[in-house]
């Protein structure tokens, strides 16, 4: 079985002999980084920087909720809005390799700017296995870059530490319940944010309807599992796609784009099985989108893909 | 770790779940480690087993798997082949793997055939494997019996008639392998003898 003591123990006196002076670590507030900045915050203390960057693709309301956690940590932190950069980065790109390489690329930039005017020369990453596994490398094939290892441009100043190399995600969560972080049980969301979920390119405007599908598809879950009708799933939220599908709207012609609600049961995201979500609730979440994003959505499906041959997320 | 413990490494030939297996004999207290496929056999000849994982479409059936070769002719202790690693056992000892007519992915109901053998020791004849695999085995070696089957693979699990040498064609180191974790309970008590 898993020490979480142990780990902890370990890792906390190796950061220790590993980091002279500051390092900064990319802090998205989720369970993984966010064990990594209270591992790194118990062996170094102030000296750690955590620095959240927002994209621009963050979820309803994240990065209100990313302050709030990074103040109640009592970490040194700084929040740096990229969202433009980001936006203008990522103009006219459709490839899902190119967007996730560009936006590993660009969170690399903004940290390196951080650094030197900082001094600071570590970079700390809440890589996991599955980020290293899916990356790549001499042996095994490229499933999706993840920005943190795959993303990452191939010269870099900042010397790279991931004390959770190893682990994978019910591992994380079993330190974050130790660590008493109350994000233990936070579903995962990639790196790359929404972005990723806009299947095309990812505009602004299309991030804003990703953005509320999401949000709505996360109400209505989170909702019907309060109530006991389903179990919490591993992972659920909503991809806009980019193709038009005709329906009718009072009487009018409608020719909308359509989203895609994927919910899915996982222990490690090595392996996943398609929820099983009843039709109730899924009717709840097409009524709900398709009744308040206007002409822009007229159909909804649900994913019913387990991994493999599908992955979690669609790019 | 302990000096009792039971010594099983990976041989990794590039699979996307060669940290599992990794991780499922860590967790089975086993004292484990991921070595490269290239690794020569004098380095690894102290294990008590071996475990080749899976890699690439086309790896198990065209290419030699690093220094598997080796590995294969000299070892005395159990070896397990999972996916690629399986298909490769199975073209070393002279029988044949090739592209499948139809591919797994994901979910797959899996029948034991010889319910007397080890491997499959408390597991049910019917039970859920995961599996993602282009090829397969085609023809077991003279030397090896099947031991289960799909509806769609005809080969799943192999044995060697008279040593412990295992080739799965599914995965049991994933989490949603009902008895993954059982089988390699099994495989890991051939180590031990």
């Amino acid at each position: 079985m898993f020490d979480t003591e142990a780990f902890i123990k370990e890792s906390v006196n190796d950061i220790k002999n590993k980091v002279k002076g500051k390092a900064l670590i990319a802090f998205s507030g989720g369970v993984d980084s966010t064990v990594c900045a209270a591992l790194v915050h118990k062996a170094i203390g102030k000296n750690l920087i955590a620095v959240h960057i927002d994209t621009g693709y963050m979820r309803k309301n994240e990065s209100i909720e990313v302050k709030k956690l990074m103040d109640s940590l009592e970490l040194n932190y700084q929040f740096i809005d990229a969202s433009k950069e980001y936006f203008t980065a990522l103009k006219g790109i459709i490839d899902p390799e190119e967007k996730r390489k560009i936006i590993g690329n660009k969170f690399i930039e903004l940290f390196d700017r951080v650094a030197e005017k900082e001094d600071i020369a570590y970079l700390i990453q809440g890589t996991i296995a599955p980020d290293w596994i899916e990356s790549g490398d001499d042996l095994r094939d490229t499933i999706k870059s993840h920005h943190n290892v795959g993303g990452l441009p191939e010269h870099m100043n900042l010397t790279l530490i991931e004390p959770l190399r190893d682990l994978y995600k019910d591992e994380v969560r079993k330190l974050a319940r130790q660590l008493h972080l109350h994000v233990s049980e936070r579903q995962p969301f990639p790196g790359p944010g929404l972005a990723i979920r806009i299947i095309g390119e990812a505009t602004p405007e299309r991030a804003d309807i990703v953005r509320n599908a999401c949000f709505i598809v996360e109400e209505e879950i989170e909702k019907a599992a309060e109530k006991g009708l389903i179990e919490l799933p591993w992972q659920y939220f909503a991809v806009l796609l980019p193709i038009k599908s005709v329906g009718v709207q009072g009487d009018k012609r409608a020719y909308g784009y359509v989203i895609a609600i994927r919910a899915v049961q996982s222990i490690d995201a090595m392996t996943c099985t398609f929820s099983d979500i009843p039709n109730a609730v899924i009717d709840h979440i097409s009524t709900r989108i398709t009744n308040s994003m206007g002409n822009k959505i007229n159909r909804v499906v649900y994913d019913v893909t387990h991994k493999p041959p599908g992955t979690v997320e669609w790019e | 770790m302990g000096v009792n413990m039971v010594k099983v490494y990976v041989i990794d030939n590039g699979g996307q779940w060669t940290h599992r297996e990794w991780r499922v004999l860590k967790y089975l207290d086993v004292e484990t480690k991921i070595v490269p496929n290239s690794i020569s056999f004098s380095e690894i000849e102290h294990v008590d087993g071996l475990v080749l994982s899976g890699g690439s479409p086309r790896i198990g059936i065209e290419t030699s798997l690093g220094n598997c070769a080796e590995i294969l002719e000299k070892a005395d202790f159990p070896i397990l082949g999972i996916c690629a690693g399986h298909q490769y056992m199975a073209r070393f000892f002279g029988g044949n793997a090739a592209p499948s007519t139809v591919p797994e992915f994901g979910k797959v109901e899996l029948t034991v055939l010889n319910t007397d053998s080890v491997f499959f020791d408390k597991v049910p004849q019917k039970s859920i494997v995961w599996e993602s695999h282009n090829d397969e085995v085609i023809a077991v070696p003279d030397t090896f019996e099947i031991l289960a089957e799909s509806e769609n693979c005809k080969i799943q699990a192999m044995q060697h008639k008279n040593k412990p040498l295992f080739g799965v064609q599914f995965h049991p180191e994933v989490e949603h392998t009902e008895f993954g974790v059982q089988m390699f309970k099994n495989f890991i008590k051939t180590c031990e003898t």
